[in-house]
């Protein structure tokens, strides 16, 4: 093996003296401003492209599941919709908050641009009577959350209130600035949800 | 005098687990909610105040990171990866992003180079100070602490500026870097920043390393000697402070390290001290480095290689090879081996992480016959990484 030459630094360099009066002269600290900040009187300043939710326009989406299959948590999965009784002729990706770890590369995938990100990253809420589960989130138009990110700025999350019937499997979100958004979901996946015959087949079989 | 047997019995029933061993050593389970620990647990048996034998307990943070790269995409991975080592989690990014290059037989564009080569200075800037704080609070000087803490927020700014995100920065991909520097005036905010925190370093001498209570307390604690560090395969600082010059920047250069001019702190002494001044002095030299770099300046060109591949990022296929690709840390050497047998999954990633060389065997016979107040110190001197140790 050939030497390799390091260039060592001069011991005199790295050691230090003990001192008993240095310590000391922290203390000039007490004299400056502290750079910490009041949080929530204050607000922290948030990069411009800071990686947080996800925006989607539904009419740019195609459905191709590129984001599905690099998603490294598995949290986004293709869901069928209806809206207005019109069923999207594409499934649109749906986000489990609990699983998201916010990298992104959803975004960087999309062929289309359909999915994309916005500042606003506050996944909690300051009441318990606030909290929303966001284990299906199916995103919003970016102009849309941009709109109410300027309204309000304050990076949270843009509905109040999200009902999710089991049964029926409606959802309506509730937007903050009091909009309402009805949906239904009508199945998972990349194919499209077989017709209510084919599930009352199956039924009778079991 | 209390007999033991009755201590014993007072310690359970306030809920605590000492266990006798015979008439004078007990057990003690030292962390893992413990703060110097950091989700590591040591057991020791103890005799009086004195440590008699040190058990690493490690494994609560294993998440089967190596299996899991198994089964992700080539770019995925990424995302899983950098959370081994959670202070400078662009080192694990960095080590796969050049394996993965170098099986593809990919040339890194300049700027990307220059980019990786700053973004991982920084970390190692920012893992610097994280360890300062966490040696501060260990040796009861809260001040400097959260000195440390402050100055290395500015870094995180910057992190979040340029990758989107402050501390899992997923930037460096295989074949250069997610996103180009955000503007000149990020170029700006980071030689502000270096000069800002070399200018209190003298502060950070003033209260830790020239403090004679640092010296009271780390010298001639926790000895390693030379042969012993090297028998046991310790790296990075830990081996330059036992008297071994070592340098993988140097001893195997990558990015831009053979046209960067810094020095090696080597000490002989192999205790604690010797090692919390190595890594001192290691920080100046990291901050010379980015000036240098910030001098020389972002050459211009492409931020990552131009492949009609990248565009379905899921289905994209390496070819089959292998390769090893290794940086220096602020742990030590950090390094990667993944093999590819032809699809769009690694076959094998294998990591070769700094502190479970350190951080286990090592420990345990540093611990012996050390005080209990030290071990936390020893334990902060080796500055080991759990989630590295667990993987």
């Amino acid at each position: 093996m050939e030497e390799i030459e390091f260039k060592i630094a001069p011991e005199s360099k790295i050691r230090k003296k003990p001192s008993y009066i240095k310590p000391w002269l922290g203390l000039k600290y007490l004299f400056k401003r502290p750079v910490t900040i009041k949080i929530p009187y204050e607000k922290t300043q948030i990069a411009k492209k800071y990686r947080g939710f996800h925006t989607l326009d539904w009419k740019k989406c195609v459905g191709c599941n590129f984001c599905g299959q690099i998603c490294p948590a598995r949290a986004i999965e293709m869901t069928w919709l209806e809206v207005d009784g019109k069923m999207e002729k594409r499934p649109h990706p749906k986000i489990d908050y609990g699983r998201c770890t916010f990298c992104q590369f959803c975004v960087d995938v999309c062929p289309t641009g359909a999915l994309g990100f916005i500042e606003s990253f506050m996944l909690t809420t300051e009441w318990k009577e606030e909290r929303i589960q966001l284990f299906d989130w199916v995103p919003i138009h970016p102009e849309k959350f941009k709109k109410l990110q300027e309204n309000y700025n304050d990076w949270r999350f843009p509905v109040e209130k999200i009902e999710f019937n089991d049964e029926t499997k409606e959802v309506v979100y509730h937007f903050r600035d009091g909009e309402i958004f009805k949906f239904k979901i009508l199945g998972y996946g990349i194919r499209p949800p077989k017709p209510k015959s084919g599930a009352k087949r199956v039924e009778k079989k079991a | 005098m209390v007999a033991q047997s009755e201590l014993i019995k007072e310690a359970r029933e306030n809920g605590m687990d000492l266990l006798p061993l015979d008439k004078d050593t007990y057990e003690l389970f030292f962390g893992p909610q413990h703060m110097a620990t950091e989700n590591f647990s040591i057991i020791l048996k103890m005799d009086g105040h004195r440590v008699v034998k040190a058990i690493a307990n490690p494994g609560f943070l294993h998440r089967g990171f190596e299996k899991l790269a198994e089964l992700r995409p080539w770019h995925t991975n990424i995302a899983l990866l950098l959370r081994i080592c959670v202070p400078e989690p662009d080192v694990p990014e960095n080590i796969y992003s050049m394996a993965v290059d170098e099986i593809i037989g990919w040339e890194v564009p300049d700027r990307a180079q220059w980019i990786r080569t700053t973004v991982l200075e920084m970390a190692r800037v920012s893992a610097y100070l994280f360890w300062i704080m966490g040696l501060s609070f260990k040796l009861g000087v809260y001040t400097a602490g959260q000195w440390a803490a402050a100055y290395r927020e500015r870094l995180m700014a910057l992190f979040e500026e340029l990758s989107g995100a402050r501390v899992y920065h997923i930037y460096t991909i295989p074949g250069g870097v997610r996103r180009d520097i955000p503007s000149d005036k990020w170029l700006r905010q980071l030689k502000d920043t270096v000069e800002y925190i070399k200018s209190k370093l003298p502060d950070f001498d003033h209260l830790v390393f020239e403090n004679y209570i640092t010296f009271k307390r780390m010298e001639g604690i926790g000895v390693m000697d030379k042969k012993f560090a090297l028998a046991e395969g310790v790296t990075g600082p830990n081996l330059r402070a036992a008297g071994v010059a070592y340098d993988v920047r140097r001893a195997d250069p990558y990015l831009l390290y053979p046209e960067l001019d810094f020095e090696v702190p080597v000490l002989g002494d192999g205790d604690a001290l010797a090692r919390a001044l190595v890594r001192r002095y290691e920080l100046e030299q990291d901050l010379y480095i980015l000036e240098q770099l910030l001098e020389m300046g972002p050459p211009s060109g492409p931020y990552k290689v131009e492949d009609p591949r990248l565009k379905n990022l899921p289905r994209f296929k390496v070819p089959a090879g292998d390769a090893f690709a290794h940086v220096e840390s602020t742990k030590g050497d950090f390094g990667a081996y993944v093999v590819s047998d032809g699809k769009n999954k690694p076959y094998r990633v294998q990591i070769r992480g700094p502190s479970i060389a350190h951080g286990v065997r090592v420990l345990e016979q540093l611990l012996v016959g050390a005080r209990i107040a030290d071990v936390p110190v020893i334990l902060m001197s080796l500055d080991n990484c759990p989630p590295d140790i667990d993987r």
